[in-house]
């Protein structure tokens, strides 16, 4: 992910990574690029998902540091809104079989 | 206290205004034209709009991609009449600011894989004049699109919960 160093990230400690429910057969997983700017994720996955700066933040920099972070989970058509949604903003997301 | 000037600012009754040079505007408009025009090519420089949603399941994917290119392409031209449409309004709503931000975000996409940006790009400057990128002018206009989305990003966030 780009930095943009104008405008830096307050970044509270990370919360235990505890998003997906085991009863949720599908993830969908945001993926690290080197053009979208890190605010711009956190900004998108607070506007989709109405997730806290908090919450968002922490996963962004999942994204960055770790290469990819699951963001939501649930049903196949549901993994399907929200990945078109994330594609929709230009993230690339990805969805899986949480087996 | 901020220690820049914000160019784009949330107002009380929930519109924002921008202070962005009118050639900002003009630019989103000029390359919005551009990629509208290219929308329907099958080119590789737009892959990153339309990415795979089932990376290791073709058939799932394809099933996807009938449905889903369709959407992100009209998605993506309603941003675009939304910004030629809005390009000379110092206020505008959050959803018309939103297709700002999208499309600025966008065109970065489409150039950032043109130029093959990489992470690593972060640490070369594209100003300094001893650089003979022949790419160096699209180069400048990736790097201003990307001080756009950061200004839309950081006024649209205003109206985010925290």
């Amino acid at each position: 992910m780009g930095e943009l160093t104008t405008a830096p990230i307050e970044v509270e400690e990370p919360e235990a990574d505890v998003l997906v429910e085991e009863d949720l057969p599908w993830i969908v997983i945001v993926w690290n690029d080197p053009i979208n700017l890190m605010p711009y994720v956190t900004f998108v996955l607070q506007k989709l998902f109405g997730y806290s700066k908090e919450k968002a933040t922490k996963l962004m920099l999942d994204v960055h540091e770790k290469g990819r972070a699951v963001v939501a989970s649930g049903t196949r058509s549901e993994s399907e809104r929200d990945v078109h949604r994330l594609h929709g903003h230009g993230l690339w997301a990805t969805m899986e079989h949480n087996d | 206290m901020a220690f820049f000037k914000r160019l784009v600012k949330r107002q009380r009754d929930g519109t924002y205004t921008h202070s962005f040079p009118a050639h900002i505007p003009e630019l989103l408009v000029g390359l919005g034209d551009q990629l509208d025009a290219a929308l329907d090519e099958d080119s590789p420089e737009l892959r990153r709009l339309f990415p795979t949603a089932y990376p290791n399941d073709k058939e799932k994917d394809d099933g996807y991609q009938i449905f889903a290119r369709d959407e992100l392409i009209e998605g993506r031209r309603e941003a675009i009449r939304s910004v030629r449409r809005t390009a000379n309004q110092e206020v505008l709503t959050e959803e018309e600011l939103g297709a700002w931000l999208a499309l600025a975000n966008d065109l970065r996409l489409v150039l950032g894989t043109r130029l093959d940006v990489s992470e690593d790009d972060d640490l070369v400057r594209w100003d300094d004049p001893e650089n003979d990128d022949p790419e160096m002018a699209l180069r400048r206009i990736y790097e201003v699109l990307g001080h756009v989305v950061g200004e839309l990003v950081d006024g649209l966030s205003s109206g985010l919960a925290d």
